[in-house]
C-alpha cells in the first residue's frame, strides 16, 4: 500500500486503507469498490466478492450502528451452507458412481475370465483395461473416503496421504493409456497389417501398465517442490496439468487413430469383405463413442459457468461423466458385445437343457441334450470371427469347413 | 551497556506516565501512545531480531516469537493507557517495522502460488512429448512385430 503510486486522478477519493482483512485502494468517491474474499477462514468462500462504499463525500462507508468504517464481507460466508450441501450429494454420488463400476466391471471380468472360448488379443486387452479401472474406481474410493471426507486427517497431512494421491494420478494414467492401447491394437490389425498375425502384446504392457508412472512421479516430484498443500488437495494448480496433459495427447491420439480405421474401413474394405468389414466396424464404433466421451471431461474441465444455477449443471454432469465411466465402459464393451451376448445365452440354454435332462430322464430328453450340446458345440467358432479373423487366411484347422459354411450366415455384435 | 540502562529507565517513564496517565484526557492515545511503544516495546523486538541472523529475519518460524511479543506488548500499554486497540499509532508502527525488518521477504503468505511460466511450461510440455514419443514407439514397434511370429 505504501509503495503504490499516490492518487493522481482528479476529484474526490476514499484513502487507501487497511479494514483488518484486506487492503483497499484509493477509490473515487460516491463508487463501491470489491475484490475477493480473503481465505483465511476455513467458511469463507474465496470465489465470492467483498465489497466497500466510498461516498460521494470521500469518505469510507460507516455502519450506522456502530459508526465505524465498515466493508461487507456477508457474501462471503452467506452460500457456504448450501455449497456444503451440494458438495456432500457430488461426494454421496462420486462414491456410489465408483461402487457401481466396481461392481460391473468384476461381472465382466468373471465373463471374460470364464467363457475361456471368447478368449483372444483384443479380450486380453479388454480385461487388463477392466483392471485398471477397477483399481482407479478402489484407489478413488479409498481417497475420497479416508481424505477427502476427513479434515483432520488433511490438517496432520501425513506422508501415507500424498502417496495415495500419487497412485491414485498413476491409476489414471493407467485407465486412459490402457484405451490408448486398443486404439494402437486396432489400429496396427486393420489400417497398418491387416489381418496380419497375432501381435507381442510385451509394448501395450508397457505402454498400459509403464508407462503412467512417468507423469504421476513428475507431478509427485513437482507437487513436492512448487505447490506442497496439505495432501495435495488443491486443484486450483496448473501442475495438474502434468497428469492431464498426457492423458489429453492419449485422447486425441486415440481418437485420430480411430477415424483413420474408420476411413480405411469405409473406403477400402467395404466393398470386398464385407463380413469382417461389417464385425470391425461394430468394434471400432464402441471405442469411438468411448474415447471423447471418456475424454470429454479433460476438454471442458476449464470452463464452469459463472451463473450459479448453469455452474451446478454443469457440476452434475461432469461428475456423472468421471465417476460412472467404469459402469458405462463395462456396458459398451461387454454387456453390449454381441459375442458375449451370444456367450451368455448358449451358458442359459445349456443350463436349462441340463436342468431339463435332471427333472424328466427320458430317452427323449437324453437324444435331446446330446442334440443340444453338439448345437452348442459348433457355434464356439462361430464366435471367434472377430478376434480370430487371422485363422481365415492363415493357419488350417480342421473346423475350417464348418466354419465356411458358418459364415455366410449372421452378422454378430 | 544501553541494553543496562534502558530498562531502568524505561522503569521510571513508566512509572511516571502511570501517574500522569490518569490525569490525562484520551487525546493522549496519540502522540504519547506512540512515544511510549516506540520506547517500551520496540528496544525489546530490536535486540531479539538482531540476536537472530538477518538472513532468518524472513524465516516466520523464526521470527513469530519476538513479533508476538510485540504485538501484546503494544496491547497492554494500550490497554493500561486506555486506548483502543488496533489504532492508527499500531498501524503506522507495524508499518515501519515491516518497511525495516521484512521489505524483502517473498509473498508466499498462507495462498500457495504456481511456480513461473518458465518452470511450469517444461513440467507440462514434457510428459506430453514424451508420451507422443512412447505412442509412436509402441506403433512402431506393433508394425514390425508382425513380421516375426
Amino acid at each position: 500500500m505504501n509503495r503504490d503510486q499516490p492518487y493522481n486522478k482528479s476529484g474526490l477519493y476514499c484513502n487507501r486503507t487497511w479494514d483488518g482483512w484486506l487492503c483497499w485502494d484509493d477509490t473515487p468517491a460516491g463508487t463501491v469498490t470489491w475484490q475477493n474474499c480473503p481465505n483465511y477462514f476455513p467458511d469463507f468462500d474465496s470465489t465470492e466478492k467483498a465489497t466497500k462504499i466510498c461516498s460521494e463525500s470521500g469518505q469510507w462507508f460507516r455502519h450506522p450502528d456502530t459508526n465505524r468504517t465498515w466493508s461487507n464481507y456477508t457474501l462471503c460466508n452467506f452460500h457456504t451452507t448450501g455449497k456444503l450441501k451440494m458438495a456432500y450429494i457430488l461426494y454421496y454420488m462420486a462414491i456410489v458412481g465408483h461402487a457401481l463400476s466396481i461392481a460391473s466391471l468384476l461381472i465382466s471380468l468373471a465373463i471374460f475370465f470364464y467363457f475361456r472360448n471368447l478368449s483372444c488379443q483384443r479380450i486380453t486387452l479388454h480385461k487388463n483395461l477392466f483392471v485398471s479401472y477397477v483399481l482407479n474406481s478402489a484407489l478413488t474410493l479409498i481417497y475420497l473416503i479416508a481424505v477427502v471426507n476427513n479434515p483432520d486427517v488433511v490438517g496432520r497431512n501425513p506422508v501415507g496421504c500424498k502417496v495415495l494421491h500419487f497412485f491414485h494420478m498413476y491409476m489414471l494414467g493407467c485407465n486412459y493409456f490402457w484405451m490408448l492401447c486398443e486404439g494402437i491394437y486396432l489400429h496396427t490389425l486393420i489400417v497398418v497389417a491387416v489381418f496380419a498375425e497375432e501381435q507381442h502384446l510385451h509394448w501395450y504392457y508397457l505402454l498400459g501398465w509403464g508407462f503412467p508412472l512417468v507423469p504421476a512421479s513428475i507431478h509427485a516430484v513437482a507437487r513436492k517442490k512448487y505447490f506442497d498443500d496439505n495432501c495435495w488437495m488443491s486443484v486450483e494448480t496448473h501442475l495438474l496439468y502434468v497428469v492431464h496433459g498426457p492423458i489429453m495427447a492419449a485422447l486425441l491420439v486415440n481418437l485420430f487413430f480411430l477415424l483413420n480405421i474408420v476411413r480405411v474401413l469405409v473406403t477400402k474394405l467395404r466393398d470386398t469383405h464385407r463380413a469382417e468389414s461389417n464385425m470391425y466396424m461394430k468394434a471400432v464404433r464402441a471405442t469411438l463413442i468411448l474415447v471423447p466421451l471418456l475424454g470429454i471431461q479433460f476438454v471442458i474441465f476449464p470452463w464452469r459457468p459463472e451463473n450459479r444455477l448453469a455452474g451446478e449443471v454443469y457440476d452434475y454432469i461432469m461428475h456423472i461423466l468421471m465417476h460412472y465411466q467404469g459402469l458405462l465402459v463395462a456396458t459398451i464393451f461387454c454387456f453390449f458385445n454381441g459375442e458375449v451376448q451370444a456367450a451368455l445365452k448358449r451358458q442359459w440354454i445349456q443350463y436349462k437343457a441340463q436342468w431339463g435332462q435332471r427333472r424328466r430322464d427320458h430317452c427323449s430328453m437324453r437324444s435331446t441334450s446330446y442334440t443340444a450340446t453338439s448345437i452348442t458345440e459348433v457355434p464356439a467358432f462361430m464366435y471367434h470371427h472377430d478376434c480370430n479373423s487371422e485363422h481365415l487366411n492363415g493357419r488350417h484347422t480342421s473346423e475350417d469347413s464348418e466354419l465356411v459354411a458358418l459364415k455366410t450366415g449372421e452378422t454378430y455384435a | 551497556m544501553a541494553s543496562e540502562t534502558t530498562p531502568v529507565l524505561s522503569k521510571q517513564v513508566l512509572l511516571w506516565l502511570v501517574v500522569a496517565c490518569q490525569s490525562v484526557s484520551v487525546m493522549a492515545c496519540g502522540g504519547t501512545y506512540e512515544y511510549a511503544i516506540e520506547e517500551f516495546c520496540l528496544g525489546k523486538f530490536r535486540l531479539d531480531m538482531e540476536e537472530l541472523d538477518q538472513h532468518h529475519w524472513c524465516s516466520w518460524e523464526d521470527t513469530v516469537e519476538p513479533y508476538g511479543e510485540l504485538t501484546n506488548c503494544t496491547y497492554l500499554i494500550a490497554l493500561k493507557m486506555d486506548c483502543f486497540w488496533p489504532n492508527r499509532q499500531v498501524d503506522e508502527f507495524f508499518i515501519r517495522i515491516h518497511k525495516h525488518y521484512f521489505h524483502d521477504c517473498s509473498l508466499s503468505g498462507r495462498q500457495l502460488r504456481d511456480p513461473p511460466n518458465h518452470i511450469l511450461g517444461p513440467f507440462i510440455v514434457v510428459p506430453i512429448l514424451v508420451t507422443l514419443l512412447m505412442t509412436a514407439l509402441v506403433v512402431w514397434r506393433s508394425k514390425r512385430s508382425e513380421g516375426i511370429v
